[in-house]
């Protein structure tokens, strides 16, 4: 299979002060090596394409089932991985990929991230006060005498109890680890928090828990989130504005209200209808997609998603759709809207 | 404690609003239920693994053995032990004589042809005979018949003289000369007490039956009898008065004296008598044994066996240590870095890896082993350069398991966390890689151990690892390339092979023990 | 570490007390359960109600762990009447896997002892033995024959080594040995074609790593229905899957609800399956059953304050809120449980009474049951 020719051409968007962080045709292909020699034999497409922004003191949601990219995307912007494929990630206005490694160290503390497993997000051999406390002290965020104080004014925000300090994390529940993982990103005092499924592991009644500690501390510290996830409810829950993933293309994205009323995407219809609705009396009107999320490495001509669409045309098994503006913020990628 | 709760529950009932409420702990609390310490949970873990718990008494007693049984042991490493033995050495053969000897002035002056002719002579009676060669011999017979003894003479110079009589004398060297000896012989022949030979005048008297010829001074010079005392062994002169002992003995039949103290046995065969001596010799005590002294024994070279075994103990363990400390610096680190930086670092170093488990480990054990005999290194130096080449071989092993277990790790979200909180490189891998990687560590440096110590053992079997004066299982386990030894002393080599046994199975069971304890997974 | 006095770890005396202790207990049970040649009177049973397929009567689960006995099921009881899905809900450590894992006697032992009560379980049409008092190796016979299990990681189910066909082709083969190789594979294939799989003869080819997660679990269903079992078990059948590939699995299920004459025991934590899925629902709160009823009684008419509780926590498409209802606090550990209601400390409508000892099952109609004083005044009398 021949190397695919990466794609540099893109349009350099402007900064808005209103956005706290930009992405603009971001791309992020992990090459497939084979062979005694490494030699790259593909790309796994994780992230093919995505452009949204995200407006401080908001939560954007990212929807997709597994395999999406929704993750990459959260780590990419957050320049966790080895590099972007091409694409813009503007955070304040700032290209994050042109920061040398000490400004991007110095600039951590400002974007934050919380993880899906609270089982191994947390480093197994440390107890929670260093957990929390390590990068604080590390970017000497607080003085040295009102370390301590701080670390437990953070905690209690996070709902942890003072007797917690000197415990390790396999004597925690999965919701108070996830606590302790949001004491750990909060400890920095940052401005924007991917949320990658911090939720999804944990049980129903601790997912309220969490979310709503979410809520509450975006309130008091004005954060922005970017909150990941594949559960659709929670989702709609906490989020202003949501983009819905489909195999590294974002192919739907507009606020809440658009997402849920009046849903654009065949996929984004399939998806908000296969939610199990704990009410037996509602009875949706399922529609079920057939098969199965094809592999990213090997995506299929034209629009990804015309292998399991009910309402695939000729033009979708060639053509790839561009995002289009069907209405004011609400962005969509698919050949029913062509006109 | 829960009596205490249920007092404490009651209270609360009644005044809800007491400040006790706080210590009351809701159901969901934590703090309710105790739960094991993390320290506690893998020693429980370890307990529970009956097998461990066998490995760890088999370990903890062979460091007893070895560290304290050195200094308890009243035996030094390479103290050789002697003993006294009674040897019944064949000490001398006494023969009586009945034959004619000849004191030759010197070969060529009466060859054996002559000899012949002379006996001839005598037996004829005549006074006169020939030999081939043309010289002309007198016969003058001295003494009465029976007892009598010849001068021969040839054109008047004095040959030779043959006699029944033996001459012994008392200083050890001393020969008499021919003259003195036919002056001696016309003495006693004819019953005189003095003669005279080469210008010395000598005594003749009798002292208890024997004859005794004493010098001019007075000294006892030469005893004279008919017997021939002739020493076994080398360069042993057995005094005169020794003689006279056994003589007598052998007179009056006796089998057995006493004399200075050591016990003679003699033994009559014909006209000979065997003496043999019952004498104690100072000798190394090799393959004693087990005994109240040596509890198992002495080996081939006479030192304690269970000395040996405790050194030979301390000299494994320490050098099973070493190389596995050797073996842990440079895995940790070579795996360490190759598994965080991966890439060409990685690459590098796996190569190398590579190319070290190419390497024929016992060949080139082997092979600097002879270099080392031939070069003839102190054994001291010998073990450490043994220490550093087990080391610097088996790293690779440790260097792998790190470069994987960190490989995994990295890919664990709390290693993107530390990135994303900005925390540094060294602190990444100090602080958060290398903690978590510690347990599998100990179990392979456990595990280690125990093959570090076969090898050895190996080697030192081979003669090519631990020297004597150095003890070592393997090196005391050599004693079996021996048949013998191996068939008949088996309190030589039969327990530091148990203990090399019990310790690599003790290393094992231990390492499997940790390894099941530090496993959060096993549930057991 | 060590050196640090915490009050909230076990000290060594305690630690060593609990160990000795829970040996000695477990060491009863396992002579009890690994004993030979038991006479089936003695697990022989007769069902109390002949419609039920299976009776779970005041089930006694513990574990003797280390940190002292976990009480994971106590006293729980309900039916499964043949034919219908009996939907168990409940967060994780509530016992409802625990549940099931003493249905099948698959229990982690020898830590994990059944401790008290009855498992009928109706095996032929008359024919009922009590599981609970089944020797282990008669539970061979009843297993993935009368009673059959799904997991909720299809990928720990399938052996990764061989390929589906041959998997299922084994089941066949383990229950009924008669049968020919051509008949199998045309069962199998069967099979596979009734749980939804398209190309079910390349299926039958393929290697489990292969398949798509989705796939995985309708081959795992396809194994757990081989044998026509009673009592299908499923534990989160769809907890490991995708939204989309859930609604295809649970339309799997309701399809096959219709096939097959086969009760499901439905395990799961998301009540909007439950709610799709069964016909009754128990409820379960730290190892005891909060509340239980039909699909109506449970989810229109919600009794129990925890019940209450997890459906307003769970944000859903159909409604906006501002803020989420959550339960405070966590699922207590269930280790040394004081005698009340274990729910006290979460709930926020208690009365009086809650401080009382634990609330005994209230029968407020003829199908629904809670364990809550504030539902005593609702008490049907019989």
């Amino acid at each position: 299979m021949a190397a695919p020719k990466i794609d540099r051409s893109f349009t350099p968007i402007e900064h808005s002060e209103e956005n706290i962080l930009e992405v603009n045709a971001l791309k992020k292909y992990f090459p497939i090596q084979d062979g005694i020699l490494k030699h790259t034999v593909g790309y796994v497409k994780a992230v093919d394409g995505v452009t949204f922004n995200i407006k401080r003191g908001t939560t954007m949601g990212l929807v997709g089932e597994s395999g999406c990219g929704k993750t990459t995307t959260g780590r990419t912007i957050l320049r966790l991985t080895d590099g972007k494929t091409s694409g813009q990630v503007l955070f304040n206005g700032q290209e994050i990929y042109d920061l040398s490694a000490k400004e991007i160290r110095a600039l951590r503390p400002k974007m934050q991230i919380i993880f899906q497993d609270p089982y191994s997000s947390l480093s197994p051999r440390m107890p929670v006060s260093e957990i929390i406390g390590e990068a604080v002290r590390e970017h000497g965020i607080v003085p040295k005498e009102e370390f301590d104080d701080y670390i437990e004014g953070i905690m209690s925000d996070c709902g942890l109890m003072s007797y917690h300090k000197d415990r390790y994390p396999h004597e925690f529940s999965g919701g108070q680890r996830q606590r302790i993982c949001i004491a750990r990103a909060l400890a920095l005092n940052p401005d924007f928090i991917v949320c990658d499924e911090p939720v999804s592991a944990l049980d129903v009644s601790i997912q309220a828990q969490i979310i709503n500690l979410l809520q509450d501390l975006q309130e008091k510290h004005n954060l922005t989130y970017l909150f990941i996830s594949h559960d659709l409810s929670v989702v709609k829950h906490i989020s202003d504005t949501i983009g819905v993933m489909y195999l590294g293309n974002l192919v739907e994205y507009g606020s809440r209200d658009d997402i849920f009323d009046s849903p654009a995407h065949p996929y984004t219809e399939a998806l908000l209808s296969a939610i199990p609705v704990p009410d037996p009396i509602v009875k949706t009107n399922r529609i079920v997609l057939e098969g199965s999320i094809p592999s990213p490495a090997n995506p299929p001509e034209g629009c990804k998603f015309h292998t399991r669409c009910a309402k695939c045309m000729d033009k979708c098994k060639t053509e790839i759709p561009v995002q289009k503006e069907i209405s004011p913020g609400h962005f969509v990628c698919c050949h029913l809207y062509d006109e | 404690m829960a009596k205490k709760k249920e007092v404490l529950e009651e209270t609360t009932v009644e005044t809800v609003e007491t400040p006790e409420k706080e210590e009351q702990l809701a159901l969901d609390d934590e703090r309710r239920i105790k739960v094991l310490s993390p320290s506690m949970l893998v020693w429980k873990r370890f307990i529970r693994n009956k097998l461990a718990i066998v490995g760890s008494i088999f370990i903890i007693a062979m460091f007893v053995f070895a560290f304290i049984g050195g200094i308890v042991s009243p035996y030094g490493e390479s103290e050789v032990f002697r003993k006294y033995t009674d040897l019944t050495k064949d000490y001398a053969g006494i023969t009586q004589n009945t034959e004619l000897r000849y004191s030759d002035l010197s070969a060529t002056d009466f060859p054996s042809i002559a000899k012949a002719k002379f006996v001839m002579a005598i037996n004829k009676g005549e006074e006169n005979f020939k030999s081939d060669d043309g010289s002309s011999y007198t016969i003058e017979t001295i003494g009465e018949k029976g007892e009598e003894s010849y001068a021969i003479f040839r054109e008047g110079t004095l040959v030779s003289i043959a006699s029944k009589l033996i001459y012994d004398a008392v200083e050890e060297g001393y020969v008499p000369t021919l003259d003195f000896r036919y002056a001696a012989e016309k003495a006693k022949a004819a019953g005189e007490e003095n003669f005279t030979a080469d210008g010395e005048t000598y005594k003749l008297a009798k002292v208890e039956d024997d004859d005794v010829i004493f010098d001019s001074k007075g000294n006892e010079l030469i005893y004279i009898s008919d017997f021939i005392v002739n020493p076994i062994g080398d360069s042993e002169f057995i005094p005169v008065e020794q003689k006279a002992a056994l003589k007598e003995a052998i007179e009056k039949n006796e089998e057995k004296i006493t004399y200075d103290g050591v016990d003679y046995k003699i033994k009559r065969e014909n006209l000979q008598w065997l003496v043999k001596s019952g004498q104690e010799a100072y000798v190394i005590d090799t393959y004693s044994s087990p005994s109240k002294a040596h509890w198992l024994g002495t080996d081939g070279n006479g030192m304690d066996v269970l000395t040996r075994l405790m050194y030979g103990g301390r000299v494994s363990l320490l050098i099973g240590f070493i190389v596995v400390a050797i073996e842990t610096i440079i895995g940790v680190i070579l795996g360490g870095i190759s598994g965080y930086f991966s890439g060409w670092v990685d690459n590098i170093i796996m190569r190398i890896v590579d190319i070290f488990n190419c390497i024929p480990t016992t060949p080139l054990i082997i092979i600097l082993g002879a270099m080392m005999d031939a070069m003839r290194v102190d054994p001291t130096l010998r073990m450490i350069y043994l220490m550093i080449t087990l080391g610097v071989l088996s790293w690779p092993g440790t260097a792998r398991l790190v470069r994987g277990q960190i490989l995994s790790l990295r890919e664990q979200e709390f290693m993107t966390a530390t990135e994303a909180t900005g925390i540094s490189v060294s602190r990444r891998i100090f602080k958060h890689l290398v903690p978590n990687v510690i347990p599998q560590l100990i179990v392979i440096c456990t595990m280690g151990l125990g093959d570090v110590i076969i090898t050895e053992s190996t080697l030192s079997f081979l003669g090519l690892g631990v020297k004597f004066p150095f003890a070592s299982w393997g090196n005391i386990i050599n004693a079996v390339s021996n048949v013998y030894v191996m068939t008949n002393y088996l309190f030589v080599w039969i327990p530091a092979g148990f203990c090399i046994l019990i310790t690599v199975l003790g290393f094992n069971f231990i390492g499997d023990g940790l390894r099941d304890a530090f496993d959060p997974k096993m549930k057991r | 570490m060590a050196d640090k006095k915490d009050l909230s770890y076990l000290s060594a005396k305690e630690s060593r007390r609990i160990t000795k202790e829970n040996r000695k207990i477990t060491k009863e049970y396992e002579k009890q359960i690994s004993r030979k040649d038991v006479p089936e009177s003695e697990y022989l049973t007769k069902m109390h109600n002949d419609k039920n397929i299976l009776e779970i009567d005041n089930l006694h689960t513990y574990f003797f762990t280390d940190q002292g006995v976990v009480r994971s099921v106590d006293g729980v009881s309900f039916d499964v009447p043949r034919g219908a899905t009996i939907g168990v809900v409940g967060e994780s450590g509530c016992g409802k896997s625990v549940t099931s894992l003493s249905v099948m006697r698959l229990l982690q032992r020898p830590i994990g002892q059944i401790v008290d009560g009855e498992i009928r379980f109706k095996v032929d049409d008359d024919k009922a033995y009590d599981i609970a008092k089944m020797p282990i190796a008669e539970m061979q016979h009843i297993r993935g024959k009368k009673i059959s299990m799904i997991f909720q990681e299809p990928m720990t189910t399938l052996n990764p080594v061989f390929k589906i066909g041959r998997q299922l082709d084994e089941v066949f083969e383990l229950h009924d040995k008669e049968t020919k190789a051509e008949d199998r594979r045309a069962k199998s294939i069967e099979l596979l074609e009734m749980v939804g799989i398209a190309n079910a003869e390349g299926v039958y080819d393929m290697y489990p790593h292969e398949l798509s997660g989705g796939m995985r679990q309708r081959v795992v269903i396809a194994m757990a229905l081989a044998c026509q079992p009673k009592l299908i078990i499923a534990d989160e059948p769809t907890t490991a899957l995708d939204v989309t590939i859930q609604a295809q699995i649970l339309d799997i299920f309701r399809q096959l609800k219709e096939k097959i004459n086969s009760s499901i025991m439905l395990i799961t934590h998301d009540l909007g399956v439950i709610a799709e899925m069964a016909d009754f629902v128990v409820v379960m709160y730290a190892g005891r059953i909060v509340e239980k009823g039909t699909l109506e009684d449970i989810f229109l008419h919600p009794a129990h304050p925890y019940t209450i509780g997890l459906m307003d926590s769970k944000p859903s498409v159909n409604k906006d809120v501002d803020r989420l209802y959550s339960i405070p606090g966590k699922v207590p550990n269930p280790i040394n449980m004081p005698d009340y209601c274990y729910f006290r400390d979460r709930c926020e409508k208690c009365l009086d009474k809650c401080d009382g000892e634990y609330p005994p099952l209230i029968k407020i109609s003829d199908t629904h049951y809670v364990a809550c004083y504030r539902s005593e005044d609702k008490e049907v009398k019989e």
